[in-house]
């Protein structure tokens, strides 16, 4: 019933493979039983490129994304090809801000395979891909990194943690999601 | 006590000391910036940080100085230093000052990620060390609850009455008004009195050891888990568990335990077998948790769990009748302790002892009593033998309004007059219709 209010956006950013989104969205539904709609691509992130690093700047998308009007969706994630980083960081898969509306996936470094000039099967590129949208939609609903290693919510630096980690949340943060989607909507918002 | 931690990060470069908030509110650590070292130490002073990012290359006073500074008065601080290419070599020189690691930015995310994994284990080592220590060290000193006050008359009236029950019990104070002697009060008239009373201070365990201490573990469930053992919830089969400062476990603890009190069955670490347990569950918290819930800070389905009756427990300040009574109480006790023949107190210093406000409430009258009957040289107390009651001024004064700090005083005056407002507005020097107007426009009642 409630499932039905709430709406997930999942819009690309630039050009990125059709069958990613729409798989993302698949198992927003599939776990936690949220509509997730895949809308028309925005425009590829030029603007938030950064030429020293040669990246982009996650930073300056997620600006971006909040400027937009995504009215009717409750949370928005945005997929893109390119390499994310944030000060800090060297790159990052994704990116969220705690209890925030937008949410980035950066696809650029989840096809590599495990040699050098490798690339996996196109089932683990879409699972990983679907790891860091889970992930960093929990940060969106206020969960945080989560000391136990086989859930979703545990914080994976790199690609061989990425994989390591399941494909879902472990018994508390299943409960702290449940909480958070049986809040009232619009309860709260931090930006 | 959670896993979360105070953190501070120091830089003078915006975007850095965002890039860090934004990623240590992801683990739900508390964090705190500063622009320079100053700010830094300033903040410092005002409250504690475990762990502290320092950036090197900053204007003013820079890294290094800093970190000298913070190891020189808060050695217990945990110091990263975070540097960028080409200055390894003062990274090193940090290293042999105390810092614990260095980051060069920008780094991977795993390596920060290992750094806090590393300053984590220490810290827990350090807690749990104290925690172990404290335990063995600890006995309650303050025994007896005491009061004719109405307020009070009507804890004790609820004690035997709530002891018939077997509902979950929430006991509401501050800190010192005595409500781990109502928990055993309440234990010591219910049917479980012959079982044991298991009391647990969440606020000083823990939540790693919290859960092992509470659940019990298998061997080798975890390092160090040389033996199995048995959990609190299991040792008390039967008896009463008294969880003091519910109010600090973590979210994850707030799951588990409401887990048990529908199931009535645990699962050690590392088992998978359940075990049937029976206990009674007490709690008590100096936090207002009904506001918590309200702000969703604390879990609602667990708070109702526990808060089946509440008993509020009056804080001393709010109850100065019962002073004399107390005060009489513990100076019979300190003077049967210590050879010392101090049984009397003068009344003028017993009108100091109305007057103070006791933020740590019986607990601090008791350590008031037994210091001056220590220190007294006669064998009646006065006065000055309670000069260190005197407190600071209050620092918060400074950003209070006029109106606020009048408030106050009203409040306080009619307090220390039992609420006679003829009495009041002779010591205020105004007239009795200006003070009723005055209380009404403060909004001033009567507790
Ligand atoms: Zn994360
Ligand atoms: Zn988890």
């Amino acid at each position: 019933m409630r499932s039905q209010k709430r709406r997930i956006a999942v819009v690309p950013l630039g050009e990125v493979p059709g069958i990613v989104p729409k798989s993302i969205a698949a198992h927003i539904l599939g776990y936690l039983n949220v509509n997730a709609e895949v809308l028309s691509p925005l425009r590829h992130p030029d603007y938030a490129y950064d030429p020293r690093r040669l990246q982009y700047n996650a930073g300056a998308v997620l600006k971006a994304l909040e400027s937009h009007s995504f009215g009717r969706y409750e949370k928005v994630i945005g997929v893109l090809d390119v390499d994310l980083f944030v000060p800090i960081f060297t790159y990052v898969f994704g990116e969220a801000k705690q209890g925030g509306k937008y949410a980035l996936v950066s696809l650029n470094r989840l096809r590599k395979g495990h040699g050098e000039g490798a690339f996996v099967p196109e089932p683990i590129y879409l699972e990983r891909a679907a790891k860091v949208a889970l992930h960093e939609l929990g940060h969106l609903y206020d969960l945080h990194h989560c000391s136990d290693s086989r859930c979703l919510m545990h914080f994976s630096g790199g690609l061989e943690y990425l994989d390591r980690i399941p494909l879902y949340f472990c018994r508390y943060c299943s409960v702290f999601m449940r909480d958070a989607l049986s809040r009232p909507r619009h309860r709260r918002s931090k930006g | 006590m959670a896993d979360k931690m105070s953190i501070m990060i120091v830089d003078d470069e915006k975007i850095i000391r965002e890039s860090f908030l934004y990623w240590f509110e992801k683990y739900g650590h508390r964090v705190e910036a500063a622009a320079s070292g100053m700010e830094a130490l300033e903040k410092l002073e005002k409250s504690p940080f475990e762990v502290l990012f320092v950036d090197i290359k900053m204007p003013g006073m820079n890294g290094i100085e800093l970190l000298g500074k913070v190891k020189e008065e808060y050695p217990d601080t945990t110091v990263i230093i975070i540097t960028a290419y080409g200055s390894i070599e003062t990274a090193v020189e940090a290293m042999k000052m105390g810092a614990a690691d260095y980051l060069l930015k920008p780094f991977k995310p795993e390596q920060l990620s290992l750094v806090m994994e590393k300053v984590t284990q220490q810290r827990k080592l350090v807690s749990e060390y104290r925690y172990v220590k404290g335990r063995l060290e600890e006995f309650t000193r303050f025994e007896n609850i005491i009061g004719q006050s109405p307020a009070m008359q009507e804890v004790f009236d609820l004690i035997p009455e709530v002891a018939q029950s077997d509902s979950s019990v929430l006991i509401m104070g501050e800190t010192g008004t005595g409500k781990e002697l109502v928990a055993k009060a309440i234990h010591a008239k219910s049917k479980r009195r012959h079982l044991p009373f298991i009391a647990i201070n969440c606020g000083a365990i823990p939540d790693s050891l919290l859960e092992s201490e509470l659940f019990g573990h298998e061997k080798g469930a975890f390092t160090g888990a040389t033996h199995p053992r048995k959990g609190f919830l299991e040792v008390v089969s039967g008896g009463t568990l008294f969880l003091d400062e519910i109010g600090e476990i973590s979210p994850k603890m707030q799951v588990d335990l409401l887990r048990v009190l529908e199931e009535k069955k645990i699962i050690r670490i590392g088992e998978r077998q359940a075990i049937d347990v029976d206990f009674r569950l007490i709690s008590a918290t100096r936090r207002d948790l009904e506001k918590e819930v309200a702000e969703g800070s604390f879990r609602e389905d667990f708070f109702y769990r526990i808060n089946v009756i509440m008993i509020r427990i009056p804080p001393l300040r709010q109850r100065k009748e019962d002073i004399p009574l107390l005060v009489e109480h513990f100076l019979q006790k300190y003077s049967r302790e210590t050879v010392k023949q101090v049984d009397h107190i003068s009344a003028d210093a017993m009108r100091v002892l109305k007057a103070y406000d006791w933020p740590g409430n019986v607990r601090e009258l008791e350590n008031a009593i037994e210091r001056a009957v220590v220190l007294s040289k006669a064998r009646t107390l006065k006065r000055e033998d309670f000069a260190f009651l005197r407190s600071p001024p209050e620092p918060v004064l400074k950003s209070r309004s006029l109106k606020e700090v009048e408030r106050e005083h009203i409040q306080r005056i009619l307090e220390d007059c039992d609420w006679n407002v003829t009495r009041a507005s002779k010591v205020l020097g105004i007239n009795r219709v200006t003070l009723h107007k005055m209380i009404k426009r403060h909004n001033l009642k009567r507790p």
